[in-house]
């Protein structure tokens, strides 16, 4: 047969009005498969003793389970919050340095890999100790040990009254098989057995990890059979992938204005919000004059209008008083403080602080900022803020990789960070505040990049004390006294919150309201319509 | 020949030696920690420390950069400081992508920029011809990442033609994902082409032979393809070997644009997490295809051109 120039034509014509007419509906979607956009390049592990991208947990926690967890969709603030889980029971010495919890029976774990014992329990929690991304707070386990098929006995080094925040519910801790983790070795960092409503069915480096319903699950089996977690870590593919509806959730653009911009694409939309999210720190360097004089830090808290700050970030920032919200253990609200402590905005205030310091006219500095768009758009604010009563702020910003690693080599005066932290105040402390995290210009140091503690007097002996708690009510009670100091000191300012955020269409239904908790939930209730 | 080939394969090795060096002084000068990056901004000195241990990162640089070397001699360009992949692997996954996604943009590019660059050429300082004197500039002045988006709001997202991003499964599936990249990139190499091919052909029609042929009474049809076009292959096959190393660095932007895997998005995200094996992994890539690709046009010389010999 041959093919002259008209028939070759005709035939091109035909085949495209044929592949045009297909594409209309090549994108149908299931309505038994959710689809999550994450924000990130790709999957690094699926092991959650190792993950350290914290976008990665969207999969590890469909998988896995704790001994203890909160409400979906929640934290657990105070002990008595949390859930029984994979343990049904458990109690504390009254020194609350042993644990002891009964396990569930008959728990399953993925594809075949038998009951959950004490052993595997054991066998989990031995591994985080010993390897891992958390190997520092659970570095107060003493030994795990199995008293039975069923329980499993705990034992600290020091008091924990919060073990089951700090280290029951902890992604590290999640229960593995042991049978599984022994067998695979390495390649267990990138397969899963747990015992979650979802097991992996998938885990491709590049595009994404796919979930599918565990069938043998002990609690009630997850609604919509797949997961789907797909990777887009260009933020406008990403938008575009949630509004042509390639994907039904996204996790979100944490920018001033992105949630109303959406909405005028779509009205329809919904998004689910942790409060509080992100803790968005401001730390002052006290090596570095004069920033080291008390009246000149007071001046730039009475120059923050630290409501407009979390205003500007609206729905998705929150005021914080102090470097807890109001909700958390420890927390204040702005009128519970002795009123030298609320630091209302107040730029004349803040003039006066600097002329009685030496400094009518204000002055100059430099200070770095990471361009990622929820630090970037902070600190502009921060700068106007400043510059209104005189502190004129020469931000440079920067690659955000580029700007972690200066801060860790103290190379910033005030630096902003941005992390998230559970209901368990001390862990910002320890992390932000504490002398043994002190910065250090060979890079060897930690996260207190105002050398709280070292430049001057500290928090590490109330650190110690209510590290050293043996109730819940002491512990916050030493918190709070933490917090006041460190708002008459100044060396670290709760600028604002940032919630996580999801974008979902509701043709989704989590099955429960998004409340607080970490940047990630459950998809086991959720159920999806055409 | 086999000689010659040889001899050039040979001539680049220092080329790629100096590109390598480079890449590894620049990424150690960046700010930056690759240990940071990788464990979070909150991770402990300790545990920190460790990484740097594992990775090998706390040796001194030379010894690092023999390591580099040695590796990269023995095949084996060592493994992603973010999820331990063998950056072999990952190249071998992410390479076929982007060659596809060139090919089908050259395909596209050359399709259409040829056939506009004959038409503005014998029509010339008519209509056709400033119409396409017309593409070419917006061609030429519209960034490919936006032009990306365009097409990805007009033809994904608003008329759901196209998928919205990945590259699809299977070669129907594969073709419908690369279409709207590859026509990205088309777009402005179509704009190279043609003007290329327009100011070739111009100057051909000038020549002797040309008029000649008319003279002959040969058709026109045949004057332009076959006395014409013909003997504008030359210039042509240069454009067609710089638009072809253009295409794969446009690549990057359009890979990240349209969420596709390639070797520009692995590069880029690379970069952005400081991870240096994957990074110069992917720098001998591109190193590499330039060579060969230099060495691919002229051996076309040879073969378009007789005059020219292998000497």
């Amino acid at each position: 047969m041959s093919l002259n120039r008209r028939n070759f034509l005709e035939l091109a014509a035909a085949s495209a009005a044929m592949s045009a007419m297909g594409i209309g509906s090549a994108k149908a979607q299931s309505t038994d498969t959710i689809r999550m956009g994450i924000a990130a390049n790709g999957p690094q592990w699926t092991d959650p003793n190792y993950t350290t991208q914290g976008s990665d947990n969207w999969a590890t926690e469909q998988m896995y389970e704790q001994l203890v967890r909160p409400e979906d969709g929640n934290f657990a603030t105070t002990p008595d919050q949390y859930k029984p889980t994979l343990a049904t029971s458990w109690s504390s010495s009254p020194d609350a340095k042993e644990w002891t919890f009964q396990l569930r029976e008959g728990v399953k774990f993925h594809k075949d890999y038998g009951e959950m014992t004490s052993e595997d329990v054991v066998y989990s929690f031995e591994r985080a100790m010993k390897d891992g991304t958390n190997t520092t707070i659970l570095g107060n386990i003493n030994s795990v040990e199995a008293t039975g098929p069923y329980e499993v006995k705990i034992s600290l080094k020091n008091p924990d009254a919060l073990f089951l925040g700090t280290s029951a519910f902890n992604n590290n801790t999640s229960i593995v098989s042991k049978k599984a983790a022994e067998e695979m070795g390495e390649a267990f960092k990138t397969d899963a057995v747990g015992t979650g409503p979802y097991q992996l069915a998938k885990f491709d480096p590049e595009h994404g990890t796919t979930v599918t319903r565990h069938e043998g699950y002990w609690g009630d089996k997850a609604k919509v059979s797949t997961v789907e977690c797909v990777y887009i870590a260009d933020t406008t593919a990403r938008t575009l992938a949630l509004l042509s509806g390639d994907v039904d959730m996204i996790e979100a653009v944490r920018a001033p204005g992105w949630v109303d911009s959406m909405l005028q694409r779509d009205p329809n939309l919904k998004f689910d919000m942790t409060v509080p999210g992100s803790f968005n720190t401001l730390h002052i360097n006290l090596n570095r004059k004069p920033f080291d004089n008390l009246k000149v830090r007071q001046a730039v808290m009475y120059a923050l209008d630290r409501h407009a700050v979390a205003d500007a970030l609206k729905p998705m920032g929150g005021f914080m008083a102090g470097l807890q919200p109001d909700f958390f253990p420890a927390g204040f609200k702005t009128e519970d403080l002795p009123p030298e402590l609320q630091y209302n905005h107040d730029p004349d205030k803040a003039k006066a602080l600097l002329a009685e310091a030496g400094f009518p006219n204000g002055f100059d500095f430099d200070s770095n900022c990471s361009q990622r768009e929820d630090y970037s758009s902070t600190m502009l604010i921060v700068q106007e803020q400043l510059r209104a009563v005189g502190l004129n702020m020469n931000l440079k910003i920067g690659d955000h990789t580029a700007y972690h690693a200066d801060n860790r080599k103290d190379k910033n005066t005030l630096a902003m960070h941005s992390s998230s932290y559970p209901p368990i105040p001390t862990q910002l402390y320890f992390q932000q505040l504490s002398s043994t995290s002190e910065v250090k210009s060979d890079g060897s140091g930690g996260g207190n990049y105002s050398h709280y503690g070292v430049a001057m007097p500290g928090i590490d002996d109330l650190l110690k004390k209510a590290l050293a708690a043996t109730d819940f009510d002491a512990y916050v009670e030493t918190c709070k006294q933490i917090e006041l100091q460190v708002l008459r000191d100044l060396p670290l300012i709760g600028l604002s919150t940032l919630s996580f955020t999801v974008a979902r269409n509701p043709r989704v239904d989590l099955g429960y309201p998004i409340k607080s908790g970490y940047a990630r939930w459950r998809f086991h209730r959720a159920t999806k319509t055409a | 020949m086999a000689r010659y080939l040889l001899l050039r394969l040979a001539d680049a090795i220092p080329t790629i030696w100096l590109v390598l060096t480079l890449v590894f002084i620049a990424m150690r000068i960046l700010p930056g920690d690759p240990a940071l990056a990788a464990l979070g901004d909150m991770a402990q000195p300790q545990e920190l420390a460790a990484f740097r241990e594992k990775m090998g990162l706390n040796v001194p640089l030379w010894q690092q950069y023999l390591q580099f070397l040695f590796g990269v001699v023995t095949l084996n360009l060592g493994q992603s400081y973010m999820n331990g992949q063998s950056v072999m692997q990952l190249i071998a996954y992410n390479l076929p992508y982007t060659i596809e996604l060139t090919v089908v943009a050259m395909i596209m590019g050359f399709g259409a920029g040829i056939p506009l660059g004959v038409m503005a050429a014998t029509h010339r300082n008519k209509l056709p011809d400033s119409g396409m004197r017309l593409f070419s500039l917006i061609g030429y002045a519209i960034p490919d990442f936006y032009l990306g988006a365009l097409l990805l709001i007009t033809f994904a997202l608003n008329l759901k033609w196209f998928p919205i991003n990945g590259a699809g499964e299977g070669f129907a599936d594969r073709l419908h994902h690369v279409f709207l990249p590859a026509l990205t990139l088309a777009f402005v190499k179509a704009a190279f082409i043609g003007r290329l091919t327009r100011a070739s052909l111009l100057e051909v029609f000038g020549k002797d032979y040309v008029r000649t042929a008319r003279a002959k009474g040969a058709r026109e049809p045949r004057v332009i393809y076959r006395h014409g076009l013909r003997n504008a292959l030359l210039p042509l096959t240069t454009g067609m070997g710089l638009s072809l190393l253009a295409t794969l660095s446009g690549s990057v932007a359009i890979e990240l644009v349209f969420n596709r895997p390639g070797i520009g998005r692995l590069l880029i995200n690379a970069i952005t997490e400081r991870d240096y094996a994957v990074i110069q992994g992917g720098v001998i890539v591109f190193a590499m295809v330039v060579v060969l690709v230099n060495l691919l046009m002229d051996l076309v010389y040879i073969v378009v051109d007789p005059r020219i010999r292998v000497s």
